[in-house]
């Protein structure tokens, strides 16, 4: 016996450790429990990031753009009246009016990080035969290259660009049989027409965008898509991806322009991943209460069995908080030792599940992270269970007749 | 009178009090202890023995009459004075040890002391090694209860009814699991504990053997003392 322990925990552990079946079962129950939440939670978070980061790498977090064109529609016929059916007006592309003005304006907004102008509208990239629909992007380089990092996307070439470069993507690269160097044919149906050659070619990460987007110095775009001196879009980032809606309503109500954060344009995706987090935290709770109701039947059975040396002590002069304290401190006790197994099994499953499961080129298929928070949350919420679970019994234990007990 | 460690007045006892099957165990019983007795309580099964010893022992509270320990009325004390009072002043020996078997010999004689202190420490050590030096059982000390014999169990439950020097020890066929040799060996020992330390002993034994080496002897039947003098032949 310890001196510096009090009895309460003497006991708590003697029992514990008398009953070495009995916890070691309840500790390897508690450990697969905590390691599952905590082992989903880490691949949970990491998914989520790492979907979040691959589709922002490619994306503004917000884009502004000028005002839908709308109709209007004259009144005909008798006065004051109006026509019954208006068609909607077929949107045209259109410069951001006064860009130049605007740009400044929504750096100085808290919370934004790059402004970038861009003009973009759609075109044919046309080699020999080939006759591919594109995107084509004018660019500042400088600043847009803080939005998307093309300079760490290229796979060939160079990413910087005269009024005579393009950038295009591997896939459409591939599509026209061209490389750098290579010149290629730009046409657009509003009568812009221009030959670029090739400086690079990037891959973003996603077929898609590789096969559509290429990318022109901001006055190259400005010609072929026939919007002298224009920027169709403005495109954001911000320092917190979070706060972007936030920042995109303050960028609204500062120049009076549709702001759409990347929260906005990917709803769909925002609803997924709180299907996710939602499913994840049922899983959480549903392990939990087994991992409870396990402890908790564990030390009823642990009372049950320990009933006439509870008596005993009663009838020694034990008092009911004492007793009760006793079983208390044994759930507790199984929760915080097996959190920190079921830690540990976690962080060794997420080692294997990095080293199993990687990219064609031999990368982490995505970066999990092991946060040592998520353990010490995972030991203080286990050890709470633990306790919460150890009230029944211990409070059983606590009103046992000595007489009863000592009888039984 | 000062040497009183024990006295019971018109103490009754019922089970399934206020039910058809109401079954008084204990009439009216007066008894009184002093210090330094040696007591048997006889009976036969059935007649209240034990029912009457945790009434004495404050494991039970009486329906009616008064019990008094060491002159202090026990019928207004709470839950808590009553373990208390327990704790300090009634040792207990029953027939099947119940010693803690996750605790050493020496640990399980420390309890009542660990639990009266909250902490261990050195003097309840000694205290306990003491204690079982008196039981002779030293060379055990370190052992757990589980591989020491049922004799030396019960010495053991002995000197832990010891620990805290109650003025009175009460034991429920203490002897009752033993064979003969150890049963002589664990009523010696309380006798001779009984001798040097002036302890009360009330014991309960169908043994008419150890109850005639007893100075005084209690008979109980069916709830009623029918007899309570010194020893018979």
């Amino acid at each position: 016996m310890k001196s510096w322990m009090p009895f309460e925990w003497i006991a708590a552990t003697r029992f514990l450790a008398e009953g070495r079946m009995q916890t070691t079962f309840i500790l390897i129950g508690c450990a697969i429990g905590v390691a599952v939440i905590v082992f989903l939670s880490a691949v949970l978070t990491g998914m989520q990031q790492n979907i979040i980061r691959r589709s922002l790498l490619s994306q503004a977090h917000i884009v502004i753009q000028p005002a839908e064109e709308v109709a209007r529609p004259q009144p005909r016929g008798t006065p004051g009246g109006e026509l019954a059916i208006v068609q909607k007006r077929a949107q045209r592309l259109l410069s951001i009016d006064q860009w130049q003005r605007i740009v400044p304006e929504v750096r100085d907004i808290p919370g934004v990080s790059v402004v970038s102008p861009v003009v973009s509208g759609p075109a044919f990239a046309i080699r020999g035969d080939a006759n591919k629909s594109v995107s084509v992007a004018g660019i500042e380089p400088d600043d847009y290259n803080r939005i998307v990092p093309l300079p760490d996307k290229m796979v060939a070439g160079t990413w910087r660009l005269a009024s005579t470069d393009v950038l295009v993507g591997t896939e459409l690269a591939k599509d026209l049989g061209a490389g750098v160097g290579d010149k290629v044919r730009f046409a657009t149906p509003g009568g812009g027409d221009v030959t670029l050659t090739i400086t690079g070619i990037f891959d973003l990460g996603s077929r898609g965008v590789n096969e559509r987007n290429v990318y022109v110095l901001l006055r190259t775009g400005q010609d072929l898509l026939n919007l002298p001196g224009g920027a169709s879009t403005i495109n954001v980032t911000v320092d917190d991806i979070w706060q972007a809606e936030v920042v995109a309503q303050a960028i609204s109500a500062k120049v009076g322009l549709e702001a759409d954060s990347w929260i906005r344009t990917n709803q769909q995706f925002f609803i997924a991943l709180n299907a996710q987090t939602i499913s994840n935290i049922v899983l959480r709770i549903s392990v939990g209460i087994s991992v409870a109701l396990g402890i908790a039947s564990v030390l009823v059975v642990s009372v049950v069995q320990k009933s006439r040396e509870i008596g005993i002590l009663r009838a020694m002069g034990a008092s009911r908080r004492q007793v009760m304290n006793v079983f208390l401190i044994q759930g507790g006790i199984v929760g915080l030792v097996g959190s920190f197994l079921g830690s540990g099994i976690a962080a060794g499953a997420l080692q294997l599940w990095q080293a199993m499961l990687k990219n064609p080129d031999g990368t982490p298929l995505f970066l999990l992270e092991f946060d040592p928070m998520l353990v010490l949350w995972a030991a203080a919420i286990a050890t709470l269970t633990g306790l919460a679970a150890a009230v029944t019994p211990a409070r059983r234990a606590a009103k046992l007749d000595p007489v009863v007990a000592i009888r039984a | 009178m000062p040497d009183e460690v024990l006295r019971l007045e018109r103490v009754r006892k019922s089970y399934d009090k206020a039910k058809p099957t109401e079954n008084e165990v204990l009439h009216s019983i007066d008894l009184v202890l002093r210090k330094g007795e040696f007591a048997a309580l006889i009976g036969p099964s059935g007649s209240g023995k034990s029912t009457l010893l945790n009434v004495m022992g404050l494991l039970d509270r009486p329906d009616a009459g008064k019990l008094y320990v060491q002159g202090e009325d026990t019928s207004a004390l709470d839950e808590r004075a009553i373990t208390k009072l327990r704790g300090h002043t009634i040792g207990f020996v029953f027939q099947y040890h119940y010693l803690l078997s996750a605790f050493t010999a020496e640990e399980n004689v420390m309890m009542p002391l660990l639990l009266e202190h909250g902490r261990p420490d050195e003097a309840m050590r000694e205290k306990a090694q003491a204690l079982l030096g008196k039981v002779g059982l030293t060379p055990w000390r370190g052992s757990y209860v589980n591989n020491l014999s049922g004799g030396q169990q019960q010495r053991v439950a002995v000197a832990r009814a010891l620990a805290m020097n109650p003025p009175l020890l009460l034991a429920d066929e203490p002897t009752g699991n033993l064979d003969t040799k150890s049963a002589d060996g664990v009523f010696e020992l309380m006798r001779e504990v009984n001798r040097a330390s002036g302890t009360a002993f009330l014991f309960v034994t169908h043994d008419p053997r150890l109850a005639d080496r007893c100075e005084r002897v209690i008979e109980l039947v069916d709830g009623r003392i029918v007899s309570d003098g010194p020893r018979r032949g």
